[in-house]
């Protein structure tokens, strides 16, 4: 069922929701909009189509401690989720559906074959997402180039909002979304016009976005690519400096490592780590299985495009072209993906 | 509470001086019903913990039909082996496992078996050779071929000679560079191999060893008359996680951790050497 809500009453809910969880949402921070608790509805920056890093933090954060150990006279003892860091009830508020998607493609990789990987998922479940579909893309936008994806998608979402002239069309996805809304005075029930002003807004906002990729086609050529020498001078450009990865909403890959403190005690932290980097496959003693530039960034576009897709039927990307918009010297991943298809 | 990258505790119990860069270490789990119920097939592996330094991955080396104890043969080479290294008896690390899968003893059934081992890939080995000899009348002969730099680097002087001693077992030994007790032969592994010129019918031939040993072996056994299905290796790769999250140890889409490492000849020769 869907609802609607006023533009005023949605600043009434989230300010009411700040009584009893946390809130993060986008924020400015100088130069740039990142999400970020805020005190107050008016701290949310709702004019910023996309915060500069994902909402990926907030759930998968850049440095994640799995365990404190300490040692004792005869033994090691762990301690999971100690010092109090038990993880709150939070609300990810103004996440846009391409950061939601990203959500909705790492809970399959953190559940895979029935490794539960709950430093993630406890986070994931006490975290409702209320999304907002865009209305400006921006010209690196290719969330349209993926099913389940798109301007006003509910993907990994608990909640979507979508503007229609002074309020918002309310879509209730999960549970958690459903229970925002029983909780509150503020909702309405929507009429199907209100549902049709949804979908004209979303044709609107599909209009303004560039030619789909034609990802099946760009699939097949990729199968069939690992040896194409145009992987020889494609990777040319390309700094290794990682900032794809660490923008991005659905790069996981991870480091585990030891932080001591002292002799006797320290934390492993689990922390984002990089396929551009050297160091992510070279193991003790030298031997790097793609120790050159051209092997890593090949790495990055199979796994994405490629690998993940006969692993779990879906691409690892959600269109939200922060990588074309953050690197430094302009690769742009659908040129990439087109260039492949020529071959 | 506890999540998968949890370690459980256990005591190094025993260390032994394999060379003067390789020890092999037992070790037993503090908790008694994990020390009782804790078991793995031969070629799967485990992560290892030294709490203050890190982690690092390695396989077995002793077969689940002797599990006292979890045994581990480790060459210094980086920041955690030389950690490891340092450990006493006595001594609390952590273990999770095992990872990864096995070598498929079922389909070895019936067929004789021969093992390759060039230098630590000797440490990978011995769990399958050790457990093949104790379920030793389910296949034919036993050929297993070592080799090693020098006479130094020889491991598991005192199991060699236990494996020497069952029946229907040959055993050959070879190295580089000999000295003047040096009984065995001399030579690289792929020269010896035809030089014993095994029977391809019939045979499985399961090999690990440094890839330039695994290229020329390959090779050797082809002309030997090998098929490529009756080839298993295992593979060494980067790990972090095991568990096939962490993004590193992929050979296209398959996860050396979860998907491996142990593979078919067959199946290598299909994917890109990335590895």
């Amino acid at each position: 069922m869907n609802y609607t809500i006023t533009t005023n009453n949605l600043k009434s809910l989230i300010n009411d929701l700040l009584g009893v969880s946390t809130v993060y949402a986008p924020k400015k921070a100088a130069a740039s909009v990142l999400y970020e608790a805020i005190a107050s509805f008016d701290e949310y920056d709702s004019t910023a189509l996309m915060t500069n890093t994902s909402a990926k933090a907030k759930i998968y954060p850049q440095c994640d401690r799995l365990f404190e150990f300490a040692k004792t006279a005869d033994s090691v003892e762990l301690k999971v989720n100690e010092k109090g860091e038990k993880v709150q009830e939070s609300i990810l508020f103004g996440c846009r559906p391409c950061d939601a998607k990203g959500f909705a493609l790492l809970d399959k990789l953190f559940s895979w074959e029935g490794y539960r990987d709950e430093s993630y998922f406890s986070r994931r479940d006490k975290t409702t997402i209320i999304s907002i579909s865009c209305s400006v893309p921006q010209p690196t936008c290719f969330c349209n180039s993926f099913e389940d994806s798109g301007p006003a998608s509910k993907t990994g979402s608990d909640l979507l909002l979508t503007l229609t002239g002074e309020r918002y069309l309310v879509e209730v996805v999960t549970e958690k979304g459903k229970r925002i809304v029983e909780g509150s005075k503020y909702f309405e029930p929507a009429t199907e016009k209100d549902t049709a002003l949804k979908q004209e807004a979303e044709q609107a906002v599909l209009k303004k976005m560039p030619k789909r990729l034609k990802l099946d086609e760009i699939k097949k050529s990729l199968d069939t690519a690992f040896e194409s020498p145009y992987w020889d001078t494609v990777h040319l450009p390309c700094l290794k400096c990682n900032v794809c990865t660490f923008v991005c909403p659905t790069c996981y890959c991870f480091d585990i490592s030891e932080c001591p403190k002292g002799y006797t005690e320290g934390e492993r932290n689990r922390t984002w780590d990089s396929c551009m980097s050297e160091s992510f496959t070279r193991m003790a003693g030298g031997v790097n299985p793609r120790s050159d530039s051209k092997r890593r960034f090949r790495q990055r576009v199979m796994h994405k495009f490629r690998y993940h897709v006969d692993n779990f039927n879906e691409y690892l990307c959600t269109g939200c072209g922060r990588c074309i918009k953050y690197c430094p010297v302009g690769m742009d991943i659908k040129r990439v993906l087109e260039g492949v298809k020529k071959g | 509470m506890s999540n998968i990258y949890s370690p459980n505790m256990a005591r190094v119990v025993e260390i032994r001086n394999e060379t003067s860069d390789v020890k092999s270490f037992c070790f037993e789990f503090i908790d008694p019903e994990l020390r009782q119920n804790f078991t793995w097939k031969a070629g799967q592996f485990l992560i290892l913990s030294v709490f203050g330094v890190g982690e690092a991955t390695f396989t077995f080396a002793n077969p689940q039909t002797r599990k006292q104890f979890v045994e581990c043969s480790i060459r210094k080479v980086g920041l955690v082996t030389e950690a490891i290294h340092e450990l006493e008896v006595g001594d609390t690390v952590g273990i999770r496992g095992p990872y990864g899968n096995w070598f498929p003893f079922e389909e070895f059934k019936g067929k004789n078996l021969l093992f390759v081992a060039g230098g630590i890939g000797i440490a990978a080995l011995r769990s399958p050779i050790e457990y093949s000899l104790d379920t030793r009348g389910d296949y034919g002969k036993i050929t297993i071929l070592y080799g090693a730099r020098s006479p130094m680097d020889i491991c598991y002087k005192d199991k060699i000679a236990e494996w020497q001693n069952t029946d229907n077992v040959e055993v050959a030994l070879t190295v580089d560079r000999g000295n003047d007790e040096w009984q065995h032969r001399v030579g690289l592994i792929p020269v010896i191999l035809k030089e014993m010129n095994p029977a391809a019918e019939n045979t499985v031939a399961i090999i690990c060893g440094p890839p330039i040993m695994i290229k020329f072996t390959l090779k050797a056994l082809a002309e030997l008359g090998f098929a490529d299905d009756n080839i298993v290796t295992t593979l060494e790769m980067k790990m972090k996680c095991g568990l096939g999250k962490c993004g590193r140890c992929n050979i296209e889409n398959l996860y050396i951790c979860k998907d491996g490492p142990v593979f078919y000849y067959s199946q290598l020769k299909n994917l890109p050497e990335e590895y």
